[in-house]
């Protein structure tokens, strides 16, 4: 990076938030704190939901997904569009006509408060653990190639959110969101098309896509019902609606996002927006991937991404073991790349051989990578985070003009700080309204509460700051964010659904059938090896099964009471 | 609001979730069609 980079970088990530702050200056009402005001229209909450799910995991390591494993986790969003219609029916009309300011006050209001605190811990925790990895993720990634002290990256982004966060609320989140995501889909649109301009000239885009598809790239859509397999239509159908319909549903940091405009019609327009867009979106970032995939077939790529740990393993003891493996994967590259130049010109007979010699090098090339790996971890050197994040920030820095590679940091820190403003935000507010406000102050002023949701917010934000601080060992982080989700989000789920659908269901009935759906999920996530996403359906159909048990045995008379 | 204003507003509605779903087939669709082509 040199001095362009960094302005760039700089002002962009400055002038989003000053502007938010001059936006949003004045006193604020608990109201417009927690939920901004009229003013925020349908496109802004449509960005700023997109804004909040996204985060830096989805530009740092889905591009490297693709590229070690292909497209085919665009299937874990083809539940999202069902999902989101869903929220817009059932969802939406209930938390707008009851003017709450957190999804679990709803909890509270069906059934009682102990429920409410249940739904509301369940996210908390599970948000509060998520916050760090927010931004542990890229700051670990950017430290290690940008050689910028990690715990100082972690302050600098971290601190800066806090900030802007705690002064603007809901209202700032929103607005710095909208343009933090113009900032990302405009570099990212940039990022694509200069891959697709560096790819050789020796084959031509579709021959591209052919050669691609052929080295396994490029399957988007697997029909397989095996449960094993992570990346399918049906987990991600089934599996992923259940845990759009929870993220979406129940999670605060998305509910607060589209009661931002304070009216049913905004809100669903921004919700439709992402139904539409999401799929195209994570396709397009996908196919980057394997376009960078694609551009290393021809020139030569690191035989591990992760430069500055290799270097330290290479001027160790088993630095002449590192060099041997370089030479293999040298040779082993020339072959290929003269091979993949071969299969663009194959005739029809022919290409079938070729196409089998290719995946063969391929997977020579991988499990040379993998030896690489396995000295790195021999050497003591075994880095933090999976090799695969690094592909794409070590295409963007060795492959980029300059100016365009600070526009791409500043993506990664934009991501960054948008999800875990909106992350921040929710956790403050929940924070306050679902416990402090119930149970500690129940009756103080308006003013008290925005002071105590400020308060909260600056707390977690320290919280995710130490949480990221002392992660040391996330296997892969795009995975990771997901997995936690998962675990959690079927109970939270259930927990709705039973609300709105099972109407004899009373509160000691469901919480303690969600608090049976978590343990189940936690004994399956200890002893079992099945796809994650299904979590979200296991737990959700556990609570919708066991809240009606319950109610019928141990809990009778309290229905009966309650009819009274 | 009326309760013919509140039909038409759900009408309305219903047409947006039809629309948001059938764009959502054509999306699978395509990606099908793409993963045939180049896979």
């Amino acid at each position: 990076m040199n001095r362009l980079d960094y302005l760039v970088l700089i002002a962009t990530i400055l002038a989003i938030p000053l502007y938010g702050l001059w936006r949003t200056r004045g006193r604020a009402s608990l109201g417009q704190y927690l939920k901004g005001d009229s003013s925020i229209r349908w496109a802004t909450i449509g960005l700023s939901v997109l804004a909040t799910q996204a985060g830096p995991i989805t530009f740092l390591s889905m591009p490297g997904q693709a590229y070690e494993s292909g497209i085919g986790f665009i299937q874990n969003y083809f539940g999202q569009p069902l999902a989101l219609i869903v929220v817009c029916a059932v969802f939406v009309p209930i938390y707008q006509r009851l003017k709450v300011y957190t999804a679990y006050q709803y909890l509270g209001e069906r059934f009682d408060r102990k429920t409410q605190l249940l739904g509301a811990f369940l996210f908390l925790i599970q948000r509060g653990i998520a916050a760090g990895i927010t931004i542990y993720a890229p700051a670990i990634v950017l430290s290690a190639l940008l050689g910028w002290r990690l715990n100082l990256t972690i302050w600098l982004a971290g601190g800066l959110v806090i900030v802007y966060t705690v002064i603007g609320g809901t209202k700032i989140v929103s607005i710095t969101q909208r343009y933090q995501m113009i900032v990302i889909l405009v570099g990212m649109a940039i990022a694509f098309a200069i891959a697709v301009y560096r790819l050789s000239p020796d084959l031509s885009f579709g021959n591209t896509l052919s050669v691609a598809g052929k080295m396994g790239k490029l399957e988007a859509v697997n029909f397989s019902v095996d449960p094993h397999k992570r990346y399918t239509f049906w987990s991600g159908l089934i599996g992923g609606f259940f845990l759009a319909l929870s993220y979406f549903g129940a999670d605060q940091s998305q509910v607060q996002r589209y009661l931002a405009g304070g009216s049913v019609k905004e809100s669903r327009l921004g919700l439709l927006f992402n139904a539409a867009v999401k799929v195209p979106m994570q396709f397009f970032i996908l196919l980057l991937g394997a376009m960078v995939f694609m551009f290393y077939q021809f020139e030569q790529p690191p035989v591990y991404f992760n430069q500055p740990a290799y270097q330290r393993a290479l001027e160790s003891s088993h630095g002449p073991q590192l060099t041997e493996l370089q030479t293999q994967f040298d040779e082993v590259f020339a072959q290929k790349r003269a091979v993949i130049r071969a299969l663009s010109t194959a005739s029809s007979s022919e290409r079938d051989a070729v196409t089998n010699k290719v995946r063969t090098l391929d997977a020579e090339a991988r499990a040379l990578r993998d030896q690489t790996k396995a000295v790195l971890v021999q050497a003591g050197v075994d880095p933090k985070s999976k090799e695969s994040d690094y592909v794409f920030i070590t295409f963007i820095l060795q492959q980029m003009p300059h100016g365009i590679v600070g526009l791409l940091i500043a993506v990664i820190l934009c991501a960054t700080m948008s999800a875990m403003a909106a992350t921040l935000n929710a956790l403050g507010s929940t924070t306050a309204i679902d416990f402090y406000r119930p149970l500690i102050r129940p009756n103080a002023s308006d003013h008290h509460y925005v002071v105590a949701a400020q308060a909260l917010t600056a707390a977690w934000g320290l919280i995710a700051i130490g949480v990221a601080s002392f992660a040391s060992l996330v296997e892969n982080l795009l995975e990771a964010g997901n997995i936690l989700g998962s675990i959690f989000y079927g109970s939270i789920l259930g927990l709705f659904l039973t609300a709105f659908f099972i109407r004899r269901a009373t509160g000691s009935a469901v919480f303690f059938a969600a608090l049976f759906a978590q343990m189940l999920v936690f004994v399956l996530f200890a002893t079992t090896n099945i796809g994650y996403l299904w979590y979200n359906l296991i737990g959700c159909a556990a609570v919708l099964i066991f809240a009606p048990i319950l109610q019928q045995t141990l809990f009778r008379s309290a229905e009966a009471s309650a009819e009274v | 609001m009326s309760a013919r204003d509140d039909n038409a507003d759900a009408d309305s509605w219903r047409k947006a979730y039809g629309l948001a779903l059938s764009l959502f087939a054509v999306e699978v669709v395509l990606l099908y069609l793409f993963t045939l082509r180049f896979s």
